[in-house]
Order: structure tokens, then sequence, then C-alpha cells
């Protein structure tokens, strides 16, 4: 149990600073999580149709562990994608509260665990977003975006320009673009300007909206053809800006009598866009804004809290989430719609397969049943991962129905479909006793073909355990297969790292068998670079730790963690990691870039390399002064003997000095008599 | 007559490898900088490039004109230079000087720097104090093992024997590492390493360092040879200063061989031309008398010229058909054994010629009477009497170190009397040299006891850190004791002569030098060769002082096939001489053993001794 293993986010042992009292709880808690196994029968009872071919389903990722003290209605939440982080600013500022009280930034993991949590000191915020590499982006009234790691460690900050300063932010977005994560902002004098990659920051102002007086009703950001544009409503009409020009546009086949927009929204990919109109019309179609999709009406006049949609990657149904208060609304290409009831406040986090949706209490993943999982599960399918799954349900039953099933397959000649459907399945579930069950007939239909190649149920397998792994409650990662191929599991193991989850992710760098330099080596680097900076450890401990992890471990760069130790400004330590660098071509340049000069110049000394020992010769010679040097070089007869090398083609009269001090008459009288034969010859 | 290997010889790995990668790496280098370019190529260069590439593949990858790097201004009309030079700062002040020429009259064109075997930073510091490191590209030619003959690989780098024994500037080290490290790449891991001398311990030390920087690609290859040993020359200076008496030997110290080729001039081909001969295994005749002593070389040439003359003499009794056959196929080969013969016997003519008017047996008396340590009398006044009829100054010199070797250092007065009559005989300038020598170790005076023990401890004092321990090794490398005679007794390397020595069926090594000595390097190579280790040779050791410079590391290889085992890399740094060679084929001969050589460049007494000179020939 969690109790006992150390906890993930802890690979030095270090012991966490929270009492016993709530990590019991957190364990009960988390055995109550689990939900009973789903019986067989009413499996699709949350299926939900929406129109003739497709259904949704919403399922439970996690009950919340988090004790809100607000309401998310009073907080400024932003949610990463990805089964990312979520932050939550209480208090921001508004108007009736008194501004004495100091905000509290917190952040949480998607399953509501704790991540960071600390006292606002800066400016107005108006609003929060995560970057790419799940970096919360803070933007201030201000137009100063200040960025945030994830365990609530501030990385930098930038400012959005001077126009932006004088003018205030009225509103900003977070977006996602091929480059990276860009922020657009709205100005107080209703102007734009956005950036489309905070990583290489280049401001850009958007040109002026002709007659804009007021706030747009609405507003988004495109990304088409790897430019950002924005979409802003104003009144009954709609403008497209772009770099040079702003253009209105007017969608195709808009019903009439629309007097204001009141929501839009763009799909993950940016290849789709919804717009909510006042009369309650819901308006489907591409982003570029040439084709309508589909249209909706729903009667509710009143403003959407959230609108998001809710698509799958190559799948022909649209569909967009509206969230009011108390409602949330599935529409799409068809005449009635989704409805489910809110009891809380909750929140909807676009995905690229879904929409997440949190409250208080609960998180869930409401999503378009896939095809594999539709075919087999639907009631009455005759698909051929239906029959070999029931097959295989006969089969533990010791029933001779089993044979007949799967006969029915074979005659077909679908059981390689049948055993393919199966393992696809098995991936679209959340749940591991029904992955385990469908991977299970897939492995029973398996025995049937001759030759079915074994890699894809293998690696559904390993995808599998790795997925649940990272679903698990302490890590709150509630990825999906589709998500997890997009995201890559380099990536995945990345975003392990920035959780400080080093056990876990070397475990599945290990379970993968991922090759060691990309796997294994760069998290104890990682972790390597992150126990330097916990200065409450002392160096030698630090060091012979790290030595201990790290040992010989291929393509793991001491130098690199030695720098990262200086960085923090613990040189001592840098010193005692650089000891483990086998290569002294890498300890050098850092020893010298401490002002270790002496200590470098003895390890290039070491190292047989000439050049490093020159490269450290000529940084000592512009260092010291030259009596000095010439000290030093007096002690180390190989670099003095390169020095003399190069004298003696370079600098004639220093290489007299440096005979001269080392009282060598000897060599200055050979010096002499050398120079006075190479007189001769002029 | 030349001796065969025995049939269970193991065969040797093709190196001819090593060529076709430096070819490639060159022709990428070349086309790096594409169009039409002129080259410039350092003298030292050249040969060993003509090993490599020659002209027409140069041109093939257009270049233009071939212009050597000498100290005069360059003609070329090209827009781009290229030039082939050693890491050295001479060179680089060359160019820069051409390249501000350029620049001064306001003429931009582009140049490359090649560095072979590799780029030194001192170098590219001079090109930037030069003001024209932006204008030039540098790169690197990483050319260091050049395949002379199928067992003999040369780094072709005369200058490590200076740089590192007198100068102690041990950049090249790293080169050989690097060529150790392509060798073990390319051939498979070494599964046993012997080796002994400071400058080998220190490059077995940086191998080892890249090897482990890279493991994981060599794992898993079946080593092809079974034993490294390397060896310091400073460790037996004697063998390089005796006068060579194998064929081989002799035609180095007499015509020099230059990368693996000789220049025969008219004397030698009796024609009014000079001749540039490749001397190598596929010279059949050279091969069977490469490593004879030079007295059999006369018989047996003889011998081939009358076996080669009943071969021309079949054809007389032939018919039509026959003599057809002869001439379509045999004739070729008599005609090339031929011209070899004449050619080798023109050789030797000359050898005999040059030797009996420099009195070559005296000589060898003296110097056979030194190995012993008899009669040093006698000896010390034929060399005075050397220096004073003035023969040769390197030759009077070398006389002088063998002494002072074998002698553990002259006695003060006649180092002084000796040095006297020297400076006299050939000349003041000469002084630098023997302050050299006297670093190097090669012509020393004997100090009385307690100076040198002085010096030490007061450098032990200056300094407290690990260095010290190097500083006083370096020190007492300065007046470095030879222990000569202790080593000849311990190691047997006088054999006892009872009666005349068989040189026609050599009994040992000894061969080499008349039956007088056993090379020094090749006695221990095969004392520890014998035992796998340094064991028992503590003694040995320390006599060389190279008490802590031993070293042996062995691998539990399984994978070591017999035959590999019987594989041995001997690398001398510092260089070896061709009597070194040709004794360890014979002991490879005996043993069933085949040796293969990495030398830093082929040496003799000569070559060693003008390294140490200060005087310019």
């Amino acid at each position: 149990m969690a109790v006992v293993a150390p906890s993930p986010r802890d690979p030095g042992g270090r012991k966490r600073k929270c009492g016993p009292g709530t990590r019991l709880r957190r364990c009960l808690l988390s055995a109550a999580q689990q939900p009973p196994a789903p019986a067989m029968d009413c499996y699709t009872a949350n299926w939900n149709p929406l129109g003739d071919s497709a259904f949704y389903r919403k399922y439970e990722l996690y009950s919340m562990d988090w004790d809100l003290k607000e309401e998310l209605r009073d907080c400024l939440v932003a949610a990463a994608p990805y089964g990312g982080p979520i932050a939550l600013l209480r208090n921001p500022w508004r108007k009736e509260k008194p501004a004495s009280v100091r905000p509290v930034l917190e952040i949480y993991s998607a399953s509501g665990m704790p991540l960071a949590s600390l006292l606002w000191k800066s400016g107005p915020v108006v609003s929060l977003g995560w970057s790419a590499e799940e970096e919360l982006l803070c933007v201030q009234e201000d137009g100063v975006v200040l960025v945030y790691g994830l365990h609530g460690d501030f990385r930098r900050h930038f400012s959005m320009g001077n126009e932006v300063l004088q003018n205030r932010v009225l509103d900003a977005r977070i977006f996602h673009t091929e480059f990276g994560s860009g922020v657009a902002i709205l100005t107080g004098a209703h102007r734009f300007t956005l950036s489309a990659n905070v990583g290489d920051l280049k401001l850009r102002r958007m040109p002026e909206v002709p007659g804009l007086q007021s706030a747009p009703s609405c507003w988004t950001t495109l990304c088409q053809d790897r430019v950002a544009h924005i979409l802003l409503a104003v009144g009954p009409d709609l403008y497209l800006l772009d770099h040079a020009a702003c253009s209105a546009v007017t969608p195709p086949g808009l019903a009439p009598g629309v007097s204001s927009f009141l929501q839009m929204a763009v799909s993950f990919t940016y290849r789709h866009l919804a717009l909510f109109t006042d009369t309650g019309y819901i308006w489907m179609g591409t982003a570029s804004l040439k084709e309508k999709l589909c249209e909706f009406n729903c009667n509710i006049r009143a403003p959407p809290k959230q609108m998001v949609w809710c698509s799958r990657p190559r799948s022909k149904e649209r569909a967009v989430v509206v969230a009011w208060e108390r409602r949330l609304m599935v529409v799409g290409d068809a005449p009635e719609s989704i409805q489910f009831v809110l009891d809380e406040d909750s929140y909807l986090v676009p995905e690229l397969d879904g929409v997440r949706i949190f409250s208080r209490s609960t998180h869930e993943f409401l999503h378009e049943v896939p095809v594999a999982s539709e075919e087999i599960f639907k009631i009455a399918s005759m698909a051929p991962g239906a029959l070999l799954l029931e097959a295989q349900k006969e089969y533990e039953k010791e029933s001779q129905k089993a044979d007949e099933y799967l006969r029915e397959i074979q005659e077909l000649g679908q059981l390689t479909q049948a055993v393919q459907q199966c393992i696809e399945a098995a991936g679209h579930e959340h749940q591991p006793d029904m992955q385990k069950s469908l991977l299970r007939a897939a492995s029973f239909g398996k025995c049937f073909l001759d030759r079915f190649p074994p890699d894809s149920f293998v690696r559904m397998c390993q995808d599998l355990r790795v997925l649940n792994a990272v679903r698990d409650y302490h890590i709150g990662i509630p990825l999906t297969y589709s998500q997890y191929k997009q995201l890559t599991i380099q990536v995945l193991l990345d975003r392990l790292v920035l959780r400080r989850l080093y056990p876990l992710a070397i475990q599945i760098c290990e379970y993968l068998r991922l090759p060691e330099v990309q796997g294994v080596s760069r998290i104890l680097a990682h972790w390597a670079c992150y126990k330097v900076q916990q200065k409450d450890v002392s160096d030698e401990d630090v060091a012979r730790a790290i030595n201990q992890k790290l040992g010989d471990t291929p393509g793991v760069s001491y130098s690199d963690i030695a720098a990262r130790a200086y960085g923090c400004g613990r040189t001592e330590l840098a010193i005692k990691l650089l000891e483990y660098e086998p290569r002294s071509g890498e300890q050098v340049p850092l020893l010298l870039k401490m002002k270790r000069s002496k200590l470098a110049l003895s390890k290039a000394i070491e190292s047989g390399d000439t050049d490093l020992v020159f490269t450290v010769l000529l940084h000592l010679k512009n260092e010291l002064n030259r009596g000095d040097f010439f000290m030093t070089l007096r002690n180390q007869p190989m670099a003095l003997s390169l020095y003399r090398q190069f004298c003696k083609h370079q600098e004639l009269e220093t290489l007299k000095d440096l005979y001269n001090q080392d009282d060598n008459h000897q060599e200055l009288g050979s010096f002499h008599i050398r120079a006075s034969y190479a007189a001769e010859e002029v | 007559m030349a001796f065969p290997h025995r049939p269970d010889a193991p065969e040797l790995p093709d190196f001819s490898m090593l060529k076709r990668l430096a070819r490639d790496q060159l022709i990428y280098l070349l086309e790096q900088l594409p169009g039409k370019k002129d080259l410039f190529i350092e003298a030292d260069l050249m040969s060993p490039l003509d090993r490599i590439a020659n002209v027409s593949i140069l041109k093939q990858h257009e270049v233009d004109k071939l212009y050597k790097v000498e100290n005069k201004p360059a003609v070329s009309s090209s827009e781009q230079l290229c030039f082939l030079v050693r890491p050295r700062i001479k060179n680089m002040r060359y160019i820069a000087n051409l390249v501000n020429a350029d620049k001064l009259a306001g003429r931009t064109r582009k140049y490359k720097v090649i560095f072979s075997p590799q780029k030194f930073y001192a170098c590219e510091m001079v090109l930037e104090e030069e003001g024209i490191y932006g204008d030039v590209s540098c790169d690197e030619w990483a050319f260091s093992l050049l395949p002379l003959d199928v067992d003999l690989l040369s780094m072709e780098l005369p200058e490590f024997f200076r740089d590192y024994f007198l100068e102690g500037d041990q950049r090249w080290i790293n080169t050989v590492a690097q060529a150790l490290h392509l060798l073990s790449t390319l051939y498979g891991p070494f599964p046993n390493c012997y080796g002994i001398g400071r400058c080998a311990k220190m490059s077995h030390e940086l191998w080892r360092k890249l090897e482990e920087e890279e493991d994981g690609e060599a794992k898993g290859r079946r080593p092809e040879i079974g034993h490294i040993f390397l060896l310091d020359r400073d460790m037996d200076f004697v063998t390089a200063l005796c006068s060579q008496v194998v064929y081989e030997g002799l035609v180095d110290d007499t015509f020099r061989i230059k990368c693996g080729s000789v220049d025969f001039g008219p004397e030698v081909t009796s024609s009014d031309k000079s001749l540039k001969v490749l001397l190598n295994a596929e010279d059949k005749v050279f091969n069977e008398i490469r490593n004879e002593h030079f007295s059999n070389v006369f018989g047996f040439l003889s011998q081939k010229a009358r076996n080669l003359q009943t071969q021309y003499d079949r054809r007389r009794g032939m018919d039509i058909k026959q003599m057809k056959n002869f001439v379509s196929q045999e004739l070729k080969g008599l005609k090339q054994e031929h011209r070899l013969l004449s050619l080798h016997i023109g050789a030797c003519e000359s050898i005999m010629k040059k030797k009996t008017k420099q009195d070559f047996q005296e000589l060898i008396k003296t110097e056979h009477a030194l190995l012993e340590g008899f009669n040093i009398r006698e000896s010390t006044s034929y060399i005075e009497e050397h220096i004073d009829r003035q023969v040769s100054p390197i030759e009077s010199l070398r006389l002088m170190c063998l002494l002072s070797i074998t002698e553990n250092g002259l006695i003060p007065k006649d180092y002084r009397s000796l040095k006297t009559q020297y400076l006299q005989s050939y000349g003041p300038e000469h002084l630098l040299t023997f302050s050299n020598l006297r670093r190097a170790g090669l012509l020393t005076e004997q100090a009385p006891g307690d100076t040198l023990t002085a010096v030490e401890s007061k450098v032990s004092k200056l300094v407290t850190d690990k260095a010290a321990g190097k500083i006083t090794d370096a020190f007492s490398s300065l007046a470095k004791r030879s222990n000569f005679r202790a080593i000849s007794k311990k190691l047997n390397l006088i054999p006892r002569v009872d009666g005349e020595y068989d040189l026609k069926v050599p009994r040992d090594m000894a061969y080499v030098f008349s039956g007088a000595y056993v090379p020094l390097s090749c006695r221990v190579i095969e004392q520890v060769l014998e035992r796998r280790s340094w064991q028992g040779l503590d003694e040995v050791v320390r006599l060389l002082n190279c008490s802590e410079l031993a070293f042996s590391g062995m691998t539990k290889e399984e994978k070591a096939s017999s035959e590999s085992l019987r594989l041995i890399l001997v690398v001398f740094l510092g260089g070896c001489t061709f009597s070194e060679i040709s004794a360890l084929r014979f002991l490879g001969r005996e043993k069933g053993y085949r040796f293969i050589f990495l030398t830093t460049a082929v040496t003799n007494s000569a070559r060693l001794l003008e390294a140490m000179s200060e005087v310019k020939a």
C-alpha cells in the first residue's frame, strides 16, 4: 500500500512534510475511490445517443480530494490539457471584495492532489493559463506575464509591451500553436496584442477594429496556416484580425435575427468553430468560416458559462458541449441534444478526444464512444469483436457456446478483425477490469489464428500498464489512449520528471525497455539536477547520494549537474560533483567558469590533453599577474614545458623571463647562445 | 635461405583498411571546398600522402596545383587555397603571412587549413593572434597510422622523439592514444596489455579513457590481436645507437629509408639516374634478405642470381609452345626479379664500398667492446681519434653517447676532454647539442652522488601535492642512470661466445648485431611475453628506472582465439630501428608469434642524434 511504499515523488527517501493523519486519510480515500467493477449487463447504461450514429458517455475519473474553501466560480481557473494540472487563484481582484486580503495561488494535480500553494504578492491577475511545457502563465493587469513552474517555483517574467501597460489588460487568453504556447491580450483600448510563442517572445500588435467602442462580446484565437488570428464578435458582426488587416466575416448559413454572439469556441485542433448567439442558437462550422457543419437551437437565451468542442480525431461526429450554471448540454448534428444536470460549479477542459469536467467533488470525462467500443458493446451487436468477447466469456464458463461463437466468426473470416477490435477497444477503456476482459478475449482469439503478429497486443498491454500507472490517484494524469499516443512516451516521461515522480518514470523506462541514454539516464540526470537544489542537505551528502544513484550510468553528464549546482550558488558541491565526471574536457571549462583555475590546471594536466592544458594556461595568463603565473607554472612541469614550447615560437622574451625567474642559468645561457646564432644569420 | 614462418604462424590482419580510411577522409575534406583549389603540402607530409593518395586522385578532386609549404612567398593564383600541414606554429605563421599579404593586396580568397593528424589549440591561438582566425576554416585529417608494410605501421611523427624526450612536451600522447583507439575499434580489443615507460603509461591511460567513453560499440568484438606492448624509446637508447648490420637496417643507415621507400643514387642503379624504390614485403628479393645479417646477403644474392640464370636458361630446350608459355607467364616475373636483384646487388656493393672506407670493422669492434664493457680506455682513445679525424660529427657523437650510456655516464675528466675535443673539431655551435644530450640522458657526466639528491629534495620541498612525485621523476630522468651494465648481466644481453657465432643459422636475437648483443628492448618484450606479466622482472624494471611505470593489464577474454593470442602489437614510442624489427621477427619465427610494429617513426642512430642536435645540417 501507499503508506508503506516510499512516496513516489521522493526518490531520495526524504520524508514528506505531512503528518501521518493526512496520509492515512488519503489512503483510505483512495481505497474508497475504486468504484465497484461494472456489471456487464448495464455496461452501456451511461451511453447517450446523439442522433443515429453516435454515442456519448461520461465517466468519473477521480473524486476530487481538494478542500476547496470557495466555489470554483470565485476563482480564476486554468487547467492544462492532456490531463495536466489545475491552477486556481482564489479571491481575485473583485470589486466587492476587500483588496487587503492577499489571494492564494494553488496548483493541484488533475486528481486534486495539492502540488503548490503560494501567496500572491504581485499585481492583479486577469487570466491564468498553462503553456505546452506545463508552466503556469499568469497575465497581470499591467501586461506583465509571470511564469511559474508546476511546483509554484517562479521561473521568469516578461512584459507584453508598453501599449498594454498603459491601457491595462481587459482580457487575456493562453493558446497553443505548433510553435509552443501563445498569449493574446485585449487591452483597455480594445486593441489586441499577441505573441505566438512565449518561449521566443515576439509581440505583435493587431490592427484596429474600425468603430469598436466597447469590448467585444466574445473573442477567440484561431490558428491557421501556422499564423495566429483573432476572431471577435461585436454585436451582430464578426471580425477576423490578422497581422495586416481587419476583415468582417459572416458565417455561411447563419440563421437570421442574431443581434449578438454570446460565446464562441474553437476546437482543440483549430479546425472547427462554434458560435452561440443571443437567440439560443448554435452555429457549428469550419474555423475558416467557409462551411457550415450543422446548427442547433437550444432555446436558452442565457449566456453559457463555457462552450467547448467535444470531438475525436478522425471521427465524423461533431459535437459541442455547452455549460450553464446547472446544466450541461451536448449538441451536434441531431435534432435532440444530450442533457446532463450539474450539481455543482463545474469547469470544462477541452481535450484532444473529449472534454474533462471537474467540480468540487468529482472529475469526469465526457467523450464520444470510440468505434471499436461501440461495435463491441452496442446492444445486440453482431460485430466480430462482440462475438469474440462473448465466446471468451462462454469459454470461461466452460460452455460449448464458445465454440459456436468462434465458428461463427471464423466462417465469416473475421477473426483477425475481431482480435484487433478487442485490442483497440481495450485501449479506450478506463477501467482495468474491462481492459483485462477485452485483452483476454483478444488473447483467446489469437490462439485460433496462425499468423497474428503479436506486437500490437503486446504493445497495447504495455501502453495500458503505463496509462493505468499514470492515471493512478497519486499521480493524477488522466490520459486517454489517443492523448497518450499524441503526446508520445518521451513527453509523458518529461511530465513525470516535471512532477518529480522520478521512480515512476524510471520504472516506466525499465518496463518499456527504453534505451538507457534516452530513458533512465536522462531521468536520473534530472533527478540529480533537482537534488542539488535541496539547500538543506550538506554538500557531501548530496554528492554522495547522487553518485550512489547515478554511478557510471551511461549518458549522464556530471558536468551538467555540476553546472546546475553552480547555478544554485553551490560551488563546493559543483566541484565535488565534477570529481565524478570522467571526461576532463567537461570538467575544465566549468572549473574555469567557477574561477578555480588552479584546480582546472591540475585537472587538465591529469587528463593528458595538452589542448586543455593550453586553454587553462592562456586563461591563467590573463587572470594572474606575471609573477603568480610563472609561480603556478613552476609547480606544473608539464604545463611549463608546454608553455616553453609555445614561447619558443611566439614569445622569445617571455621565455627569457621564465628562465630568469627559475634561476635556470644553464637554459638561460643556451638561450643567449641560440639567440646569437640566430642573429648571425640575418 | 630466408627463414620461412612456422606453418602455425597466425595471419596478419589487413592493414590496408587504414589507408582506405585515410584516403576517404582526405577526399571528404577536399570536397568540403568545392571547386578548383591549390594544395599546399608540408614537406614532411609529402611522402606519407604519396602512399595514401597519388596526384591523380588529388586531381580528381579538383586540386589544381601542388605547392610545398616552405618559407617562400607563394605564387598561386587560385581562388581557393588549401593547406595540408602538421600542427606547428611555424606553419601557422607561414599561412598567416600569406593571408595577410593577400589582405594587404586587397585580395579575398578562400583558405582552408587541414591539420594532420590533429589540430592543436596553440595553432588556433596563433591564427587568432595573427588576426586571421576568421578568414580560414580549420579541419582535422586524423591520419595517424600509415601502413608501411604488412607488419609495420608508422605514425610518421619523427618530431615525437624530440618533443617528448627532450622538451617534455606531451601533446603527441593524445595522438598516440587516438591511434590505439582506432586500432582497437577496427581490429577488436586487445585482451592483454603490457607497457613500460612514462609515455607508454600515459598513452595507455588516455587510450583506456577513450575506450571507456565510447564503450558499448566495441563490446562483443572478437579480438584479432592478442597482445599489445607499449615501450618508451628512452628505456633503451643503446640498441638505437648501435650500428646496424642487418640488411634493411644497413640500407637505412646508408641510404635512409624514407616512408618505406629509398632513393638509390646512380652508384647503385649503375645508370645516371637515381631511382626511388619501395622497400616492403612485395619486393620478393628484398623480403628474403631484409632480416639477414649483411655478411650473408652477398652469398644469397649470388645464389639467387645463379637460380635466375638457370631459369632463363631453361628456355634453351623449349619448343615453340613452351616458349610462348614462358614468355607470357614467367618472363615478366623473372625480368622483375632480375631488376630487383641487380638493384640490391648494386646497393650491397655501394654499402661495402662506403663501409670499407670508414674502417667499419674497427668501428664495430669498438662498439662491441663498449657493449661488453672491456678495454674502455682503448675505446675512448678510438673515439678521440674518430673525433680528431673528423670522420662525421653525428658518428662521433653516437660513439660518445654509447660510451656514456654503457658506462653509466662519463667520468668528469673524460667528459670534459671529449667535449672540448669535439667542439674544437666540429665547431662550437655543437655546445647546445651537448646540453640537449645531457638533458635527454644520452650523454651525461658522472655526478658525485649527492648533487642529484640535493636537487630532488629541494624540489620536493617546493611542491607538496601529487605533482611532487612526478617532478622528482622528471628530475631523475634528467640525470638518469642507465645501469646498462647491470641490466645487461641480468638479462644476459651479451651472449657467451664459444667459438664463432654462426650468422647463417642464428640462435638468438643477437644475430642482428653480429652475435654480440641482444637488443635490450626486444629482450624485455621476450621476457614479458614469456611470463605474461612483469612478475620476476622487478629488478630489471628498477634498473630501467621505471619502477612505477611498468604495467600489465589482462581482461578475461575467453573469446580470444589461440591464433589471435599469438599476434603481438609492439608500440615503440619515440621510434624503433630496423634491427629491432628484424630481431623481433626472428623471435616470432622461433616462438610461433607474429609481431606487428607500431612506431611513431622508424629511426636510427643518425636520426636520433640529429633530433637532439641544434646545428642545422
